[in-house]
């Protein structure tokens, strides 16, 4: 049985219940959500619901697993309608059994929650006034509405797009840093797909030599700050995207501010430093990147996966990777199509991945030569090293493990470092407490027997309340040859002072 | 001796002055090769300063070089 469905028909409680019962589940807890009759204080007579179902499923899928493994629930299924549906007429329904009550609830609200926040899902509203409207509502979310007038239908009509997709893309925030000559190209083709927010930092103004690969300006915009001037031009190209413009260098501070919380974060800059950056920006906030850089009739492009654990531009370029050893578009001349031709590569992955199209980048570096002229994708796995190189704050070195296998550092410095964390208390203890960071829910005993899938590319941390159990766990994981395996120090106890 | 198959990027591409070439080599390593082509066509760029590939993915310098391996020298960029 499917863990996630949708379904035309009205959603029987009891029918749907019935086949999650099990004589270890100890708790059950359903969640159902129901039509309102009001909606931004607009009286509501009815909704329909479409989804792109194959991506919408497996997203569904993927949320319903992901709460079973963390929260240790025996069985749990969703369901959502589609089609229309009258006001008070059950639109999702959540069952969930687990041991005891506390996982149940715990992964109840984990899937309604993500449902509503991931599952692409398109809603029409009428309203009593007699018309209606499209709405993808993400949970607390400002609903988008499409601009009248600029329509998606061409884009809309892909099998893989749909209206789902174009949902998602709606309910997506980008920040594009940099609008020069791959700016110029990423944010007009991003803008021109209906992505929802675009944020758009550059704390240059618009020169003349701009301009001949940089058509996002004209010579009237000569002077002006071009975050504004861009952000200017979209406001009037699609006025049915938020665009937010940032006239303020890409700092470590400014990245801060920006970057957590986004969809995607694209590097259009043209110096290492800034590159730097964002790529370090989106590993610590685990948003994804896609960067690019172009020379003469060149350039390279790499999508770092930081939300999934890939490799980054580090990974590629050492620290020492510095300006002035290569020249730039000023020093080393640039013909114009070829970042136009970079940005739109860009902007494609940057669809691929909202929209979770096939063949994404990840994990390689693509050469584009315009004299050959030739594409070459290079296969650039994480560096073994980048646990402790590529993710650094400053003023914090990547700690040394240490021989032995306790170690003292805070949970969030050792996800940022790499780690996978692995909590090994009970189900209980975890509904209680929940691991502050994003970890694997493996109980002790599980453990043991074995039940630890292995990664050998990451080194594992254990976690349990104060640090006794998970040393223990981490010397017999040792015993049995994991190298690669340590204890939480004091446990998630000791993590109170730990900053 | 083994013939490889080389590309070069950027301002490795403007030094050689070509993007492609084939070359028999003594070289057993990406290291000898880059150091033997460097006094060929005057590369500057030290080594530590590029990466290398071959057969489309990113090798170690030290790495063995076979028969009719493609080898690819690229330089960081950084224009945008």
């Amino acid at each position: 049985m499917s863990r996630f469905a949708f379904t035309q028909a009205p959603i029987d409680a009891s029918s749907l219940a019935e086949p999650l019962a099990h004589d270890g589940a100890g708790g059950y807890a359903t969640f159902e959500g129901r039509v309102r009759d009001e909606n931004e204080g607009r009286e509501v007579v009815d909704l329909e619901y479409e989804a792109f179902e194959p991506l919408a499923i497996a997203e569904g899928e993927r949320i319903v697993e992901a709460a079973m493994r963390r929260h240790g629930a025996t069985a749990a299924r969703c369901v959502h309608r589609l089609g229309r549906l009258a006001v008070g007429e059950t639109a999702v329904w959540v069952g969930v059994a687990a041991p005891h009550r506390a996982e149940a609830f715990a992964a109840c609200r984990e899937i309604i929650d993500e449902v509503k926040h991931r599952v692409p899902i398109w809603k029409k509203e009428r309203y009593a006034g007699g018309d209606s409207g499209w709405v993808n509502c993400r949970h607390g979310d400002a609903c988008h509405r499409p601009e009248a007038g600029f329509d998606y239908s061409r884009q809309q009509a892909l099998p893989e797009v749909g209206a789902a997709g174009q949902a998602r893309l709606a309910a997506a925030r980008v920040v594009v840093v940099g609008a020069g000559g791959l700016g110029s190209a990423v944010l007009p083709s991003l803008a021109g797909a209906g992505i929802g927010e675009l944020v758009v930092v550059d704390h240059d103004r618009v020169e003349g030599s701009n301009l001949p690969r940089q058509p996002l300006f004209t010579v009237a915009d000569i002077g002006r700050s071009k975050a504004e001037a861009a952000a200017l031009r979209l406001a009037a190209y699609n006025p049915g995207v938020r665009v937010t413009a940032l006239a303020r260098r890409f700092d470590a501070a400014l990245a801060a501010e920006v970057v957590p919380g986004a969809d995607a974060v694209v590097d259009c800059t043209d110096n290492f430093a800034t590159k730097f950056l964002v790529n370090d920006a989106a590993m610590r906030a685990g948003v994804p990147a896609v960067l690019a850089s172009v020379y003469q009739y060149e350039g390279q492009l790499q999508v770092v996966r930081a939300d999934q654990g890939g490799s980054c531009l580090r990974c590629q370029w050492p620290e020492a990777t510095r300006d002035g050893l290569v020249g730039n578009c000023e020093q080393a001349g640039v013909l114009g199509p070829v970042p136009a031709l970079l940005g739109q590569l860009q902007a494609t992955e940057v669809l691929k991945l909202l929209l979770d199209l096939p063949g994404q980048l990840r994990d390689e570096v693509l050469l584009v030569s315009l004299l050959e002229p030739g594409m070459r994708r290079l296969a650039a796995p994480r560096h073994a090293g980048c646990a402790g190189g590529c993710v650094r704050l400053p003023g914090e070195a990547a700690p040394a493990p240490p021989a032995g296998v306790d170690l003292g550092l805070p949970l969030a410095a050792a996800v940022r470092a790499g780690y996978r964390i692995v909590d090994i208390r009970e189900p209980m203890e975890c509904a209680f407490e929940p691991l502050p960071v994003e970890g694997e829910s493996v109980p002790l005993g599980r453990l043991l027997d074995g039940g630890l899938p292995p990664d050998p590319e990451r080194p594992v941390l254990l976690v349990c309340a104060h640090g006794v159990r998970s040393r223990a766990a981490a010397e017999f994981l040792r015993a049995r040859g994991h190298t690669a395996v340590w204890s939480l120090e004091g446990g998630l106890a000791g993590q109170a002072g730990a900053h | 001796m083994p013939r490889v198959r080389l590309q070069y990027y950027a301002l490795l591409r403007e030094q050689a002055g070509r993007q492609a070439e084939s070359i028999e080599t003594a070289a057993r390593t990406p290291a000898a090769l880059y150091a033997e082509l460097a006094g060929r066509h005057g590369f500057r760029l030290p080594a530590s300063q590029l990466r290398v590939a071959i057969n489309a993915a990113f090798a170690d310098w030290e790495s063995e070089l076979r028969d009719g391996d493609e080898v690819v020298f690229i330089p960081p960029v950084a224009g945008g």
